[in-house]
């Protein structure tokens, strides 16, 4: 069963990874995004992340069902709210029986969250704030 | 038919939580975000690149048929992650 979460609450990988263990499982890939310090000539000092509730959550068990229908687990959690240098802003994971599917999933799931969820990030960079990328 | 959108993200900062827009049905979505890039001309870059939810579904189609009651959301390019 997937576990999607978007809250406030820091996101703990250890906590995550648990949620991914199964003895159905051969193949457990993590994807982590944290907030970067550079982009190119660009410095960022913070990011402020907000989500359009409950929307967002409905649209990660979208991408998550098909993956949960083919055997995978899918756990999602993205952080909202003010975060610094480092911090985790989300992490993905997908448990599946072999590392293929494991690799090709994990992905889908973030490329997929990055198009198709309703989160939006507020960059706070040294010259100017900054909406989206 | 008057309708209440919600608003997110860099539209939130520049006009509110929500604004309120004077629709007939079926709405031509590209002529709904015209509409609202006409009252606020700074936002219509952003606009034409956003994308409208109903009841918190994308709508894919040209055009929605809107009820007063529904949940109308414009969502902007999405940058999570």
């Amino acid at each position: 069963m997937h576990y999607l979460r978007i809250s406030d609450a820091p996101i703990d990988v250890g906590e995550m990874y648990q949620q991914l263990v199964a003895p159905e499982y051969g193949g457990i890939d993590m994807f982590v995004g944290t907030v970067r310090q550079w982009t190119g000539k660009i410095e960022t000092t913070k990011i402020e992340y907000s989500a359009y509730h409950p929307m967002a959550e409905k649209q990660l068990e979208k991408i998550a069902a098909p993956i949960e229908q083919q055997g995978g687990r899918v756990v999602v959690a993205h952080r909202t709210g003010q975060l610094v240098l480092s911090d985790i802003a989300v992490f993905v994971g997908v448990a599946a029986p072999h590392r293929a599917e494991a690799f090709k999933w994990c992905q889908y799931v973030i490329d997929t969250l990055k198009h198709e969820v309703p989160i939006w990030k507020k960059e706070y960079d040294t010259d100017k704030i900054r909406w989206g990328n | 038919m008057e309708v209440k959108i919600r608003l997110f993200a860099f539209l939130q900062d520049q006009l509110g939580p929500s604004i309120t827009v004077e629709v007939t049905n079926p709405v031509r979505i590209k002529s709904l975000l015209n509409q609202i890039s006409q009252q606020a001309p700074q936002l219509s870059s952003t606009l034409a690149n956003s994308r409208l939810a109903v009841n918190q579904e994308f709508i894919n189609d040209e055009e929605v048929i809107l009820k007063a009651n529904d949940e109308i959301a414009i969502i902007p390019p999405v940058s999570g992650g």
